[in-house]
């Protein structure tokens, strides 16, 4: 178990600044996903820490020992690169024992090594085979196997859902975390999909700018993102940008839906508002009330959530091109909605929430 | 937490990293400053120089003499026409190659790009079998017709130089348009066809925009080649027609003219690089477009419908066209072979070409025993390999070292300086090569003594580009991403060579050192310019006998060097893709 500290890592590519100053901690045992959209620099962040790349300027610390100047072959990082590169004429065993080898442990550690992270990932059935013979979800737990076997100070992942198909991405994911678990092994997950973080993270770090932009538990990165964009990088439901503000005796936001008047006093500047799915009603008739923001919408599909609850997509009437998600339960669904038909929303603006 | 041990070994590892790298340049380097820089400057000297005072006199001379400058015009000349007529040959092979699948095409592929790999002698004199005034066809017709006056005349007209050079390179075009159809997806085809576009239109505004850097670069090196060529020049053109290359070496060794060659070779150096320098863009173009994907076709089967008589009768022409270029390809080869075994006198055993190999009657003429030169031959073209796979070894370590594009994105220094230096050597001509070694050395004891260093030299550097071309795109398959997770699992630098980079190289090298001995086997231009003594090969023993009106002798020479180079091409081809590029 170790602690990962970034400090002030900078770093450019064809002159354009990708990575600004940027601090980062990662506690002893915690797995911290690092979230961001495509091309952010959260891969080169990663391999600056495994020590591939060199930043321009900034320093990486393993607890208290400064490691920006140790080469790949020292820093004793598990890295997982995005596609899974296994070498693909050796065996699985093969590929989990070169790390090992490079060590120069006796052939009898290595193999008891191997048996162990097998049967710790789940893999002992495909040591004797050729990565061409695996599925892509059985690569990505080789690759996982390969970097845990060297029992590694930090454990690095690119992406590594990324290309699973979706049936295996769930259960991937928590084989992750569960090793992790057991391991106690620090670990950065670099990831562009919210819902990675809110299924396995300790802590999300939201990156853009070059900048890590708020860090902190999932949950309440999701209820108090600090901006729309963070919280459209968490891939929140019903978030949209504030087009307008227009402030006379109450202030009035405009977005792509609607116009929502805001009561409260505002201090800083608004970048977005989230409409939770949860704060959000749900009728067959026109509801008259001053306080709250009404919508006429149109069913457009549901989703079923658990046993008793729906999530339906609605289309808003008169804008074809924006939707919005709303939860209700089965006896609602059923005893008020009809699909393809027309309904009325509303919601309190009081409880959406100000980006 | 980072145990000591661990530390001292990475700092070792980095040292030692470093030291191979700078030996490495080191030893690559003073080869080449020591036989090609330093050659090549002796001909700077004696072209630009009199007296230790620049001087353009003899340049100006060289350029306005008009028996240089309709050289020159014929060198270009037959240069594109041999490509145009290639080109229109080749394109539709490819295609059809591309397009279809049936039984033995890989081998019929593969034998067709024999002639390709064949010493050039060789290739002349299956042509004078088939070709010449005696030859097969002109027997044929006489023949049949009663008419003395030969059909064909490749002797002296320009029309042999052609179809020796279509025959020559005509397998270039085809291999090198196949992938070209290939890159094309076929699904941009069917996205074009739903959209209404018409087979025309889809290939003039689809496909053709995609193959035409393949056709260019294909059409480039078939350029280069021929406008480098030498044996066939040298024979079949007689006095009438010389490319540069044999206007040079007549020059040299004829006039003992070695300002007005140097110059000249000066000139054809500088043509070349311009010609090479194209190639290369327009080769790195198809690299950035080639992607695999599926190709445009999906192996479609050859077959013929009861209904679609002109898709029938398109078909039949289509075969019939193959079938009529592997005869113009294979009958040289199997002449040759046959003329062997044809007795040159009435009474002369059918093996006679090859029990004179033992013998020593030609000693006079050829400076030594057939045997000899075979062995000669063979010794010659192994440390030719030995030395060349060493050398381009070497080369693709210091183009793709890792250690420096590790920190890093863009290209290092030291890459950009090395693809620089080695592309001088891929444009110089054979016989550039060859003065320039004679010039430095023909006063030292190596070229008095030992003139065979000096030609096995001259063959490492017209094998390098070769060799280290099929090293580099072996390496180039390597992805840099798999070397990265090696060193963080902790593997040296030399435990990332063996255990990764190897296997994967491992291919390249034995297909570029199959090459490399290949070269050597047949090389002649440079070899005949060097030769002393009795330091002879088979292709230069091939060119005196040619002379002769006995063939069977030759015959027998050359079949041995179809023989030899007919395994190698086989290793090749179970090894890896032939590559033909440089």
């Amino acid at each position: 178990m170790a602690k990962l500290s970034m400090k002030k890592i900078s770093m450019k590519y064809e002159k354009k600044l990708i990575l600004e100053d940027l601090d980062l901690e990662v506690k002893h045992g915690e797995l911290l996903v690092l979230l961001g959209e495509s091309g952010c620099g959260k891969t080169t962040l990663l391999k600056i820490v495994a020590g591939i790349i060199h930043p321009e300027e900034g320093s990486i610390y393993v607890d208290d020992t400064e490691i920006s100047d140790f080469s790949p072959q020292v820093r004793q990082m598990g890295y997982v690169p995005q596609a899974q590169v296994l070498f693909p004429h050796m065996k699985v065993k093969q590929n989990i024992a070169f790390g090992l080898e490079a060590r120069r442990l006796t052939k009898e550690t290595i193999q008891e090594k191997i048996n162990w992270i097998a049967n710790l990932i789940e893999i002992s059935e495909l040591l004797e085979r050729y990565p061409r013979e695996l599925s892509g979800g059985q690569k990505q737990r080789v690759a996982l196997a390969r970097a845990m076997s060297i029992e590694p100070h930090i454990l690095l992942l690119d992406e590594p859902l990324s290309s699973i198909d979706a049936t295996g991405r769930e259960s991937l994911a928590l084989t992750i975390r569960r090793i992790q678990k057991e391991t106690s092994t620090t670990t950065l997950y670099v990831t562009h999909n919210g819902d990675e973080a809110r299924l396995i993270s300790d802590r999300v770090a939201v990156i853009y700018d070059g900048k890590i932009q708020q860090i902190g538990k999932v949950l309440d990165v999701e209820q108090h993102p600090k901006n729309y964009l963070i919280a459209k990088i968490l891939g929140s439901p019903n978030i949209w940008p504030i087009l307008y503000t227009k402030k006379k005796e109450k202030t009035i936001l405009t977005t792509q839906i609607c116009d929502i008047p805001i009561q409260k006093k505002i201090s800083s500047k608004i970048t977005g508002i989230k409409i939770p799915p949860s704060i959000i009603s749900i009728s067959k008739n026109q509801i008259v009330d001053s306080g709250f923001v009404v919508l006429k919408c149109y069913v457009k599909t549901m989703i079923e959530k658990n046993e008793d609850e729906y999530r339906l997509i609605l289309d808003i009437d008169g804008n074809p091109s924006e939707y919005i998600k709303v939860d209700c339960s089965r006896n609602e669904y059923n005893n008020n909605i009809t699909e393809s038909k027309e309904v009325f929303i509303y919601f309190n603006p009081a409880e959406a929430i100000l980006l | 937490m980072f145990s000591a041990n661990l530390k001292k070994r990475a700092r070792v590892d980095s040292g030692l990293n470093k030291s191979i790298i700078v030996l490495v340049i080191l030893a690559f380097g003073s080869f080449l400053i020591l036989f090609f820089y330093a050659p090549l400057s002796k001909i700077f000297q004696f072209a630009l120089t009199e007296g230790n005072q620049l001087t353009f006199s003899y340049f100006i001379e060289t350029i306005t003499n008009p028996l240089n400058i309709s050289f020159l015009l014929f060198t270009f000349a037959q240069a594109f026409l041999s490509m145009i007529i290639c080109l229109i040959l080749g394109i539709p092979a490819g295609y059809f190659f591309a397009k279809y699948d049936f039984k033995g095409k890989n081998l019929i592929l593969n034998l067709m790009t024999i002639p390709f790999v064949l010493p050039a002698i060789v290739v002349l004199l299956g042509f004078i079998v088939v070709y010449g005034e005696s030859g097969w066809i002109n027997s044929i017709w006489t023949g049949l017709t009663g008419i003395n006056s030969p059909i064909i005349e490749i002797f002296g007209t320009f029309e042999g130089i052609l179809i020796a050079h279509v025959f020559y390179n005509l397998s270039v075009i085809i291999r090198m348009t196949i992938p070209a159809w290939k890159s094309v997806d076929i699904e941009q085809i069917n996205v074009a066809k739903s959209l209404g576009a018409s087979n025309w239109f889809i290939l003039r505004k689809v496909i053709f925009p995609q193959i035409i850097n393949y056709l260019v670069s294909a059409a480039l090196l078939v350029f280069v080649y021929t406008f480098n060529s030498f044996a066939i020049v040298l024979y079949l053109g007689e006095v009438r027609f010389q490319t540069l290359e044999v206007r040079i070496y007549k020059l040299m060794k004829s006039s003992l003219d070695f300002n007005g060659g140097a110059t000249l070779a000066l000139i054809q150096l500088i043509l070349n690089t311009i010609i090479i320098v194209l190639y290369l863009f327009f080769e790195s173009r198809t690299r950035q477009m080639a992607e695999g994907k599926d190709g445009i076709f999906g192996n479609e089967k050859i077959s013929f419908s009861k209904k679609n008589w002109r898709k029938n009768i398109s078909m039949l022409l289509f075969i019939t066209f193959i079938f009529t270029l592997m005869i113009f390809t294979f009958s040289p080869i199997i002449a040759i072979v046959i003329e062997s075994f044809q007795p040159y006198a009435d009474g002369i055993s059918p093996f006679w070409g090859y029990q004179q190999l033992f013998s020593t009657e030609y000693m006079p003429l050829l400076s030594n025993s057939p045997l000899r030169l075979l062995l000669n031959t063979l010794l010659f073209a192994t440390l030719t390999t030995i030395l060349t796979l060493i050398l381009s070894i070497f080369l693709v370590f210091v183009l793709r070292n890792r250690y420096q594009s590790l920190k890093k994105y863009r290209r290092s220094l030291t890459e950009n300086f090395v693809s620089y230096i080695i592309i001088l050597p891929m444009a110089t001509s054979s016989i550039t090569l060859a003065i320039g070694m004679f010039l430095l050395f023909n006063n030292t004891t190596i070229y008095l003594e030992y003139v065979w260093v000096l030609i096995v030299l001259t063959h490492v550097l017209i094998s390098i580009p070769f060799a280290s071309r099929s090293i580099l795109s072996a390496y180039n398959r390597i992805d840099i991403e798999m070397l990265n997770v090696a060193s963080t699992l902790g593997a040296s630098r030399f435990r990332i060579f063996a255990k990764i980079e190897f296997p994967y190289i491992f291919r390249g090298i034995v297909v570029g050192g199959i090459f490399a001995f290949a070269i050597s086997l047949g090389e002649f231009a440079a070899s005949n310019f060097l030769v002393r003594g009795e330091y002879g090969t088979l292709a230069i023993g091939i060119s005196k006998l040619i002379k002769t009106q006995t063939l069977q002798l030759p015959a027998t020479m050359a079949s041995i060097l179809v023989l030899i180079t007919i395994i190698c091409f086989l290793v090749i081809q179970k090894f890896g893709d032939i590559e033909l590029k440089v």
